[in-house]
């Protein structure tokens, strides 16, 4: 495997931002090889978002270095960086609201991919058949004529999944991808998260519910004051004093104890 | 693309029965005016690009009819050019004035572009009005750079009088329907194309829209400068057209006039500036004997339309097809509807 000397997919190093005299992130670092689902936790108000903005070029480091397959890309737009492969899905239910379901993802399918110079008069058929795949990833083929505007809570997550596989990215962002979701539609959009993930797209989450951070990271790491508390698996987390202390609390441990058991049935 | 398709096919249909006008009704008054109405109907097809599709708050717009319908006058005046030549030449630099105020427009969201946009517009009508020292002396007296307040008269025209004699309306009556044919069609392609919905996701949803690849520096510019090519040509023609040009283009009142059609047809609609142009030019035409009362109505008109129908006359029939194919949908999986 080659996996030892290519650098990973994407590196924090040092990363750093401070708003003035607040420090969101602290010098905080991690790898992310190709192919994890990484999972990030961790209370309200710890930097979890802010390293997002930071990671998508939404908003710059103050010090430390990003780097997506060995590449700096700490000062990169939010446009070079979906262009460099990198695609975030918001925290809110964010889409363009006046177009189509299917006009959303051809948005993303045309411009998401590669810089446009002179953008052409129709879409390639090339365009079409990405936006037909991703609908259909995340089960919404067949509506493509409805209005943004119009779709219920699940949908709108389903449709920022689906354009950002549109834009068929190498690192996929999720910000809480399920707040809001009752338990069965969690399931739902973790399943469609996993099978994104199986076609080897590295995924990057953020997520306060622990049946689906549990469930499908392969690694967790549990931010606090914009610094690191915990890294390592799932499992541990339960175990781990600190996270029950500072994030999970009693009650919430030993439900993630039970779940991440109950995962670990589940694969043997 | 099939939507773009038959609005297209559209276009020319309502071109042909526009071409028809004249032959059917001789009455010189209904043909110049219908000259008129595609003068302003162009400026507000374009002016939907930026406002409408774009989301941009621009007030720009007779600022560009302006350097269009100046360009074209100043050239013919001083130089003597060709109108062949200053119309053409009138657009484009129309274009390079209109992405210039793209690029000062940039930092700036909402209520900040019109005001920036409409102090372009005053500035350069200042300017044009306070001018006093003669440029040059002609006979008629004395001539500003700019032609001051008087505007500039004989400057050329595009050889119709001699063509047709006393008819030569009728040639300026084809002029500018191929005009707004032209503006039409150029509309349609660049709403209906990718560019269009890069326009449209900008409009949502800026910060959404850089995450998906679309830069709004570039995409601004682009808006900018394609809607201004047809707006500028509309002065250009305008000045042909009623053969005077003066500080009158940069009229507030008209600059309203113009922004109630498309309030009234529906932003952001393709067939919305195009209805919406009609209604009012019909409305004034029904409201010309009643004097002041005329600007009551007009102000009657556009605030019930905004109460009753905020999406316009179009965004409205819009809004209601896609609720009768939105019925039958709850039973058959696949709804096919109109979309915007």
């Amino acid at each position: 495997m080659s996996a030892e000397i290519s650098p990973p997919l994407l590196s924090c190093r040092n990363v750093t931002k401070r708003f003035g005299s607040l420090v969101a992130i602290d010098d905080l670092s991690f790898d992310l090889p190709a192919g994890e689902i990484l999972g990030i936790g961790g209370p309200n108000g710890a930097g979890k978002t802010t390293l997002f903005e930071v990671i998508s070029g939404h908003n710059t480091a103050s010090s430390g270095q990003i780097l997506l397959e060995g590449r700096d890309v700490t000062r990169c737009s939010p446009v070079e960086m979906c262009h460099a492969g990198m695609a975030r899905v918001f925290q809110l239910n964010t889409g363009f609201d006046s177009l189509s379901v299917r006009d959303n993802v051809r948005v993303a399918a045309y411009y998401g991919r590669r810089n446009r110079i002179v953008p052409g008069i129709s879409m390639e058929p090339a365009v079409e058949e990405a936006v037909d795949a991703a609908l259909r990833n995340v089960g919404l083929i067949g509506r493509d004529d409805c209005l943004t505007a119009t779709l219920p809570v699940l949908d709108r997550k389903l449709l920022m999944l689906a354009s950002a596989l549109a834009m068929n990215p190498k690192l996929l962002l999720l910000d809480e991808p399920v707040g809001g979701l009752t338990h069965r539609e969690i399931d739902d959009v973790a399943e469609v998260v996993r099978k994104i993930a199986a076609t080897g797209v590295t995924v990057l989450l953020i997520e306060h519910v622990m049946r689906f951070l549990v469930q499908l990271s392969t690694r967790v790491l549990i931010l606090h004051h914009g610094r690191k508390l915990y890294e390592g698996s799932a499992a541990g987390l339960a175990s781990d004093p600190d996270v029950v202390e500072v994030y999970l609390g009693k009650g919430a441990g030993e439900h993630v104890a039970a779940l991440t058991a109950r995962d670990e049935q589940h694969v043997r | 693309m099939t939507a773009r398709r038959r609005d297209l096919f559209l276009c020319l249909i309502l071109a042909g029965f526009a071409a028809l006008l004249p032959v059917v009704s001789g009455v010189r008054y209904t043909v110049t005016q219908t000259t008129f109405f595609f003068i302003w109907a162009t400026v507000v097809v374009q002016w939907n690009l930026v406002f409408g599709i774009g989301g941009i708050f621009s007030l720009a717009q007779m600022a560009l009819f302006a350097v269009g319908a100046y360009t074209a006058a100043m050239l013919g005046y001083y130089l003597g050019t060709s109108m062949f030549l200053a119309m053409p030449a009138g657009a484009l630099l129309a274009v390079i004035f209109s992405v210039a105020v793209g690029l000062a427009c940039l930092r700036l969201r909402g209520p900040y572009v019109a005001l920036l946009t409409l102090c372009v517009a005053q500035v350069m009508y200042l300017m044009i009005v306070n001018d006093t020292d003669c440029f040059t002396n002609p006979p008629a007296g004395c001539m500003p750079l700019m032609g001051g307040v008087r505007g500039f008269s004989r400057f050329g025209d595009l050889g119709f009088r001699e063509l047709l004699g006393p008819a030569f309306y009728i040639g300026h009556y084809y002029v500018g329907l191929a005009m707004l044919t032209l503006a039409m069609i150029a509309s349609v392609v660049v709403i209906r194309s990718p560019m269009g919905l890069a326009f449209q996701a900008l409009r949502d949803n800026p910060a959404y829209a850089a995450a998906r690849g679309i830069d709004r520096f570039k995409y601004q510019l682009w808006i900018f400068g394609l809607s201004s090519f047809f707006t500028g040509l509309a002065g250009a023609f305008y000045a042909v057209n009623t053969g005077v040009v003066g500080p009158v283009v940069f009229s507030f009142s008209h600059l309203l006039f113009l922004l109630s059609m498309i309030i009234v047809g529906g932003v952001g609609t393709i067939w919305g500036p195009l209805v919406g142009a009609l209604l009012l030019m019909f409305a004034d035409e029904a409201m010309r004997e009643l004097g002041d009362l005329r600007d009551i109505g007009m102000g009657l008109i556009l605030v019930g339309c905004v109460v009753l129908m905020p999406r316009g006359v179009v965004g409205l029939l819009e809004d209601l097809a896609r609720r009768r194919a939105a019925q039958p949908a709850r039973n058959a999986p696949l709804p096919t509807k109109e979309s915007a």
